[in-house]
């Protein structure tokens, strides 16, 4: 189970927080990418987008290494999988009530249909 | 008709957004949401625990109040709110705070609802915002402060 005061998940939770890093983690899915070839489909600066990856090796979503004058860059997944536990505790706790909502709704529909059927 | 399972998102820092579809027309949902034997219903308490209070008033100005009592503590916990924005079967705002039975405050946050209808099936919004995103991913939301209240029993019965 993830501890809900956990700092990490929230280092994940920014990083996933902007536009810009959520792109850059779908364009690392597909594989390493060097720091131009991210920040040119951002219409970034350069240092505008390393400060975005920045953020993402802080949660360690990402990892970097230098291969002589370029960074490359690549996604580090596990995070992500803390973070989706997180929304999971609370999707279940939401949908378990609202299968009971939907249930009740049934009942309230057919409770009007009798209404309006004597009516 | 199948409805789907909740979507849970977190489109900001400090807000945790809820989807569902219902299988009903607004107007039902909105008063399966807040009528208080409605509420009873499916507002399910911990396992062991007994809803005692469940009062709910859908105006402006209006408050909800629900408290739950376990075998060892009457109430054991409470969520108390009020309402400040109420546009009839469409959306609706409430603050909530919720506190141990001692009174002290384990969660606080502002919850908005909305309706919106197609061909019978009802998509509601629930939007939840934090006043930080400790507090958002710290434990502040309903269920969670239900679960601090757990920690706290247990902590207590070592």
């Amino acid at each position: 189970m993830v501890s809900d005061l956990s700092p990490q998940l929230d280092l994940v939770f920014h990083a996933l927080a902007h536009p810009a890093r959520r792109a850059i983690i779908r364009q690392l899915s597909d594989g390493e990418r060097n720091l131009s070839e991210l920040a040119s489909p951002l219409k970034m600066t350069f240092p505008a987008a390393t400060k975005h990856v920045r953020v993402l090796e802080r949660a360690k979503l990402v990892k970097r290494r230098v291969e002589g004058r370029q960074h490359l860059c690549r996604l580090h997944a596990a995070p992500l999988k803390d973070a989706s536990q997180w929304t999971e505790q609370i999707r279940r706790h939401w949908e378990a009530r609202f299968q009971v909502l939907d249930s009740l709704l049934e009942e309230m529909k057919s409770e009007e249909e009798t209404r309006s059927r004597r009516s | 008709m199948h409805t789907q399972a909740v979507q849970v998102a977190t489109p900001s820092d400090t807000t945790i957004l809820l989807t569902r579809a219902f299988n009903a027309p607004r107007r039902l949902l909105w008063e399966a949401m807040f009528t208080p034997d409605k509420m009873r219903r499916w507002m399910l308490p911990p396992p062991g625990w007994t809803t005692t209070t469940l009062e709910c008033t859908p105006l402006v100005g209006g408050y909800v109040s629900v408290a739950w009592k376990s075998d060892d503590a009457d109430p054991a916990m409470t969520l108390r709110g009020v309402f400040t924005e109420v546009v009839l079967h469409e959306r609706i705002v409430h603050t909530e705070i919720m506190a141990m039975g001692n009174g002290q405050i384990v969660g606080s946050l502002v919850e908005q609802h909305e309706f919106s209808e197609n061909s019978g099936v009802t998509t509601m919004r629930i939007t939840q915002t934090f006043e930080s995103k400790e507090a958002r991913d710290g434990g502040a939301s309903a269920m969670e402060g239900m679960e601090a209240c757990y920690k706290q029993l247990e902590a207590l019965l070592k």
